[in-house]
């Protein structure tokens, strides 16, 4: 038995009943770390000292026969715009690079009550700007079916340490698909929650009405196990949720998708999608079918302008967001300057790197006076529009399916030169956060080349019971689950 | 939509980033791309739209505003730049 290869459901079941010790789950963790994140570069910190305190505690529990946490001894990274108590939290930027948060993020404080255990922190775009985890100031992460290839992005790191056997779990965080999206490229199972479910609470804001965190792992059981832990009301986020929810998604994981209404637009297979990935998108379409769920076409007219308002609105609360790293507070400050003007410019202008001053820019411009009206306001009225098209289609159909990514995971490279080319990438997902929607990724299929494919599942605001219970379902008929890269 | 390098160079200093000649023009061209794609907007009738409500149908949250004693000082002083005694120290920001 290799450890690593254990679901967190499995790691949690063998410490509690003794066929291991946490210290052996971390230790195994760390032996594949050393072998393969050098191939990987999945992480930007290793906590390996506090893992095995951690772990210490855990086995101590179990021996005196005291109650453990429901992801007790399960090895968990964490993206690193997500703060961590004495531990370094960078965005991967350079503005960031010192940064020792002095608090826990809600979620990562709610992982260490289940006892969970941390062992590092992962690589991402900057600020979880981007789509293929290229944006890092300081690594490239490569996707580990093709190391030649991106994992994706913004949360590439998170996807690829998952998907290479390093963690059992990663959290992620998903502004307009970077939780689904390099989910979808590393074959794993990425869940971006219904805005609100999930505290923001120490997730570095990026655009703080889209923002979610939401677990990364290898299989739908383990996704569920992660969002009953994280998920829940915080007085620490004003948008989060105020009235009852699901607490346990295990107990209807297993019913089955018999009488389902699904729907999937037709207008989700336009936009270039690649023909592989169009090909298994529909074949999970009939496998739905023939489990005896009613899967129908329908009509989502508006799909191409909500990535528009998308970049509009994200750009806007980005420009607002990042305003506070000013250099002189905390956050990285330049050497020589002349002034309180030229301090704040020359500290943000050496400290972010280019997409993210892209953005910030972007962003000012559609606030600025003048050009208010004919683009922030637009795209907030067509982003009401975009929730109201959601959830009319949710009167009729329980879920809806689409592609998670229009392509297959690109080479390390090929679109970097491009920012436009970039953005279009998200195409699938912007809309999912601009409505507020909860939506999962998980693989359905490999390509001719070997690459995994992306199917995302939407479900309506709060819906993730059905999302989860739908996902299993096709799981357990595709069984995909099982399918680890070779490294 | 057409811009130039005065327009990238103007939103630059709003956004307190400073840019080189060079940087601002190759803006210009990316900028030109990314706005012409979100001009994909007007083609939509939205004139009946109204803006999405920030608060959604639970109303703003508000709570008390409490004082409360954070206990660790050392480690929120981890990441000021330079300390005397238990003051932070920052650059002179009155000019």
């Amino acid at each position: 038995m290799n450890i690593h290869e254990l679901t967190a459901l499995e790691i949690q079941r063998g410490i509690t009943e003794k066929q291991f010790s946490a210290i052996d789950v971390v230790t195994a963790f760390f032996e594949r770390i050393y072998e393969k994140e050098p191939l990987i570069d999945g992480f930007l910190t290793l906590c390996r000292e506090e893992a095995l305190v951690k772990a210490r505690q855990i086995d101590e529990k179990i021996k005196a026969e005291e109650p453990v946490g429901k992801l007790a001894g399960v090895p968990v990274a964490i993206k690193d715009n997500i703060c961590t108590d004495g531990i370094r939290t960078t965005c991967a930027s350079r503005m960031l690079q010192d940064f020792i948060p002095p608090y826990d993020a809600t979620v990562v404080k709610k992982l260490k009550e289940a006892d969970a255990v941390i062992i590092g922190k992962t690589n991402m775009d900057e600020f979880a700007m981007g789509s293929s985890t290229e944006n890092s100031a300081f690594k490239k992460t490569k996707n580990p079916w093709d190391r030649e290839r991106v994992p994706g992005g913004s949360s590439g790191g998170s996807g690829a340490v998952v998907s290479a056997g390093m963690a059992a779990l990663a959290l992620g965080s998903d502004t307009g698909g970077s939780i689904r999206q390099p989910a979808a490229f590393c074959g794993v199972v990425g869940l971006k929650p219904t805005y609100g479910l999930v505290s923001r609470f120490g997730l570095i804001a990026f655009g703080s009405s889209l923002d979610q965190a939401g677990p990364m792992t290898n299989n739908i059981k383990d996704s569920t196990l992660a969002l009953e832990a994280i998920q829940g009301e915080d007085k620490r986020d004003s948008t989060s949720v105020r009235h009852p929810i699901t607490e346990d998604y295990m107990s209807t994981i297993e019913k089955g998708v018999k009488g389902m209404k699904i729907g999937v637009p037709a207008e989700f297979f336009d936009f270039g999608l690649d023909e592989e990935i169009a090909f298994s998108i529909k074949a999970c379409m009939q496998k739905f079918k023939e489990m005896g769920a009613v899967a129908e076409d329908i009509s989502l007219p508006i799909t191409k302008e909500g990535l528009s308002a998308y970049y509009i609105i994200s750009s806007a609360e980005a420009s607002s967001n990042l305003g506070r790293f000013d250099g002189l507070r905390y956050g990285y400050r330049t050497e020589n300057f002349n002034g309180l003007n030229q301090l704040t410019e020359k500290s943000r202008s050496e400290g972010f790197g280019e997409e993210v001053k892209r953005r910030i820019m972007l962003g000012t411009f559609v606030l600025s006076s003048g050009y208010y009206d004919a683009y922030y306001n637009r795209a907030q009225k067509l982003r009401a529009r975009i929730r109201e098209q959601f959830i009319k289609a949710f009167e009729s159909y329980d879920i809806l399916l689409s592609p998670a990514s229009p392509v297959l995971p690109f080479k390390i490279g090929e679109k970097a030169g491009n920012p436009l080319e970039m953005y279009l990438s998200d195409i699938y997902t912007v809309n999912i956060n601009l409505a507020g929607l909860p939506a999962l990724s998980m693989p359905c299929g490999m390509s001719r080349d070997g690459l995994p494919v992306g199917l995302q599942i939407i479900g309506p605001h709060f819906g993730e019971d059905r999302i989860f219970r739908a996902a299993y379902a096709l799981e357990q008929e595709l069984k995909l689950a099982a399918m680890r890269p070779k490294l | 939509m057409k811009i130039s390098v005065e327009d990238v160079r103007y939103i630059a200093k709003l956004a307190k980033l400073s840019i080189t000649f060079e940087e601002a023009q190759k803006m210009v061209g990316e900028f030109e791309g990314i706005l012409t794609y979100f001009e994909s907007i007007d083609r939509l009738d939205l004139s009946d739209a109204l803006p999405d409500p920030p608060d959604r149908n639970e109303g703003t949250v508000l709570r008390k505003d409490e004082i409360s004693v954070f206990e660790d000082k050392e480690k929120l002083f981890l990441n000021a730049k330079s300390m005397r005694d238990s003051y932070i120290r920052v650059p002179k920001i009155i000019e």
